[in-house]
């Protein structure tokens, strides 16, 4: 009698197998649907032009023909020379960069072009395409 | 048989004492939760240029890829140019995420610069991913 007594709070203990199993699958669920996406990169700000009314100036222009060439104001230049002349372009302080590319041209040059520019303090950096 | 029955018998005299596997799993599980963030990836690799100014981008974003055939992906299916400003407001619903462009190196300029005009038109933010220069 006495015996019994003690063993009933042991009986009626929760079966937690169903739990377990109910929590696993979940775990296994968020497990494989997490993808760690650790994206790096730039992030060119672009001014519309109807906001820059105060900006009359011309941006200073890159040309990416589809030679694979780098042109600035029809001079070929280096990859390296882009930060030091947006760094002293005279007048404003931080100037507006616009990056023109023909059909043809290698976008990883024009990702690189963009990010020397903003290496030089460019206060937007714009993309366009030319009609051929 | 009988020393069989004796097992079982044995097992459920000593059972395993789950309580601390359980307080495991459940951090496990609250942890994946609250990092779950369901983006869909475009489903290509591609070879990202080069850039020193890359800082990490927002996780929850719409990614496209443009591949170095000059495809533009996303969700694993080639889309349209004309396609890119639904496609984001589609995905964004009115969250407005950010857009991020996976470019490959060898793909054409213009056509990025047509997809970030496009992806302009419905989000403010377009970013385009790079890998950071071996030092």
């Amino acid at each position: 009698m006495r015996r019994r007594l003690v063993q009933e709070p042991e009986r009626t203990e929760i079966n937690v197998s169903p739990l377990i199993d109910m929590v696993f699958i979940l775990l296994i669920f968020f497990i494989v649907a997490t993808s760690f996406v650790n994206e790096v990169g730039i992030t060119p700000k672009h001014k519309d032009t109807a906001s820059s009314s105060n900006n009359l100036e011309e941006p200073l222009a890159f040309d990416l023909p589809a030679s694979g060439q780098l042109l600035q104001n029809g001079m070929s230049i280096g990859i390296e020379q882009v930060a030091p002349l947006v760094r002293s372009n005279p007048g404003e302080k931080a100037p507006s960069v616009l990056v023109r590319v023909s059909p043809g041209a290698r976008a990883g040059l024009a990702t690189q072009v963009m990010d020397q520019a903003m290496l030089g303090g460019a206060q937007a950096v714009k993309l366009s395409p030319l009609a051929q | 048989m009988r020393s069989r029955s004796r097992n079982i018998e044995n097992t459920e005299a000593d059972a395993i004492n789950v309580s601390p596997l359980i307080d495991v799993v459940f951090i496990l599980l609250i942890f994946f939760i609250v990092s779950a963030t369901f983006v869909t990836l475009p489903g290509i690799e591609v070879t990202r240029p080069q850039a020193v100014t890359g800082k990490a981008l927002e996780k929850n974003a719409v990614i496209f890829a443009l591949s170095g055939k000059n495809e533009i992906k996303y969700a694993g299916s080639s889309v349209q140019l004309e396609e890119i400003p639904g496609l984001v407001e589609q995905a964004s619903k009115d969250k407005g995420k950010p857009v991020v462009i996976q470019v490959d190196q060898w793909a054409d300029a213009s056509i990025l610069a047509k997809i970030v005009a496009q992806a302009r038109k419905k989000s403010a933010v377009v970013s385009i991913a790079t890998r950071k220069p071996r030092t």
